[in-house]
């Protein structure tokens, strides 16, 4: 019992401690890239600092909804974090549907952030939570056919048994198959994440804005949360990607070794996708926000042809 | 270094570069800009040139390294050099416009593959062990030609239709390459230098299209003129 507690624990601070390193890592870079000298590594810590002892405006309009909100993104992030493998192949949560679960509680915190977007009334918030709704319609169901793909390679949907299936089998993640979900996933990754193709995290100036434009009334503590929200969903589908297509290294069991060279695996591992992440944002212009659907169809197609051609090979 | 002995390993290698192919090919269907276009395709070919190149090591066939050289030589580098240049002749700026628009067209893609998948499986014999190297290529090699066909039936432009052409010729490449290990080398150069040559033909058809009709639409080519 005592044990369990302790994982949960322990995964727990991982991912609030590591979501905002993530994101500042991905900033230092990408202002590198771009010739600038860009904030350090460690402002997002900063900027949640600050905003946490901020006071808040909360609109007159606004209701009970505007203020759950920032709770249930942030809970049902943190929740979906704790069933996805990172530093060890066993996950401290198991629920009923495993990953079907995370992308379900993935779905309910957008969810919220878009009804957040749409209860104050200003026009804003509704054309972000429209935009929102209408990216995410299309990439949830290429989420699905890629972790569909692993799933039926690994003959369970629990995330912990998929990486453990995937350790035993270390050079599965160059088939076919798995190269098209790992394609599909990429994609989603940054449609989910409001990377630049789609959305653009780094500003709040531009009129094709999608989740800026939903969060655009928050402030203070609320937008603390939320903004750590989403630099956890962005820490939770990296490792995702990397753990269900590249686990090696993976701790198999609980022993203080193999959980620190995991650790240690995971850092190079995310360094790697963040750099591929970033590589996308300074090549690539942002798309007209009618151009989405075209990427999101192709993201869809390699998903299907994923999930075809596991059953074909 | 046991693994580069390994034909187990080589039918990975070989898959894998396939299924690029593959994404490349979808990639194509989906990107609008003429020049991504271009060096999408010399992506493609510097895999094909590859997969050439890993079965040419696997199965001791040492004339499909030239085969390998000469798609690095035409297609990788002649190939895209002259379209570019062509590009930059014609001054053309604004995107392919396909006739159906591109979300469908990916799916519709996406079906065909599908088609080509079922196709090659009637291909695939187990028994035969260990000739199989590269079999799932075969369906990689026929849906990247139905997806280059439906490209041609897709485009207005007379330009955009060669790269179209050149990519299904990618596609009978491949299917040439897995199923029987290169082709005798005088039919490999023969379909080479038909390649270079129906570039150079077509890039000068494009322009003279254009001259005439001042457009590459070759919906327009129905009217005749004196």
């Amino acid at each position: 019992m005592t044990g369990a507690i302790l994982k949960t624990l322990a995964q727990l601070v991982l991912l609030l401690m590591l979501a905002p390193l993530v994101s500042g890592f991905i900033k230092m870079l990408k202002a590198r890239l771009q010739m600038r000298r860009g904030p350090g590594i460690l402002q997002p810590y900063r900027d949640i600092h600050k905003l946490l002892r901020k006071g808040m405006v909360v609109p007159d309009s606004a209701s009970w909804l505007f203020s759950a909100t920032p709770y249930v993104v942030f809970l049902a992030t943190l929740l979906a974090g704790l069933m996805v493998p990172m530093a060890a192949a066993d996950t401290p949560v198991g629920l009923f549907g495993g990953v079907l679960a995370v992308v379900y509680l993935l779905g309910l915190s957008r969810f919220f952030l878009a009804l957040g977007g749409l209860d104050t009334g200003s026009s804003f918030g509704g054309l972000g939570s429209s935009r929102e709704m209408t990216v995410s319609a299309l990439a949830a169901p290429t989420l699905m056919l890629a972790v569909f793909t692993v799933a039926i390679g690994a003959g369970s949907t629990t995330l912990a048994q998929i990486a453990k299936v995937a350790i035993n089998q270390q050079w599965r993640f160059l088939e076919p198959s798995q190269i098209l979900a790992f394609a599909a996933l990429f994609l989603v990754l940054i449609a989910e994440t409001g990377r630049i193709p789609v959305d653009n995290p780094a500003t709040h100036l531009e009129l094709t804005m999608i989740h800026e434009a939903m969060i655009l009334e928050y402030s203070g503590p609320y937008l603390a949360l939320i903004e750590w929200g989403a630099s956890v969903k962005q820490l939770l589908l990296m490792t995702l990607l990397i753990n269900v297509f590249w686990p090696f290294g993976l701790a198999a069991g609980w022993s203080l070794a193999g959980l620190a060279a995991g650790l240690a695996w995971l850092l190079v591992k995310l360094a790697v996708v963040s750099c591929g992440v970033v590589l996308v944002e300074t090549a690539n212009a942002k798309m007209r926000l009618f151009r989405v659907p075209e990427l999101m169809a192709v993201a869809f197609v390699l998903g299907a042809l994923a999930l075809v051609s596991t059953f074909l090979f | 270094m046991d693994f580069l002995h390994n034909p187990e390993f080589g039918d990975k290698l070989v898959t894998l570069m396939a299924a690029f192919v593959l994404v490349f090919q979808i990639a194509m269907v989906g990107q609008r800009s003429l020049i991504m276009n271009i060096r999408l395709f010399g992506a493609q070919s510097f895999l094909l040139a590859a997969i050439a190149a890993v079965i040419a090591h696997y199965n001791h066939a040492p004339h499909i390294y030239v085969a390998a050289v000469m798609t690095v030589l035409v297609k990788v580098i002649l190939v895209p050099v002259l379209l570019e240049r062509l590009v930059d002749r014609i001054e053309i700026r604004h995107e392919i416009e396909p006739i159906v628009n591109v979300p469908l067209s990916i799916v519709i893609s996406g079906g065909l593959t599908l088609v080509a998948y079922i196709v090659g499986e009637s291909f695939y014999h187990p028994e035969t062990g260990a000739a199989s190297l590269g079999h799932n290529t075969l369906a990689v090699a026929i849906s990247v030609f139905l997806i280059g066909f439906f490209m041609m039936i897709n485009r207005r432009k007379a330009l955009t239709q060669v790269f179209a052409l050149l990519t299904l010729e990618n596609g009978i490449f491949l299917a040439a390459i897995c199923l029987t290990y290169g082709m005798p080398l005088v039919v490999d150069l023969g379909v080479f230098f038909d390649v270079l040559v129906a570039v150079l033909v077509l890039g000068i058809l494009v322009y003279r299209i254009r001259e005439t009709f001042e457009s590459m639409d070759v919906s327009k080519l129905r009217r005749l003129r004196g």
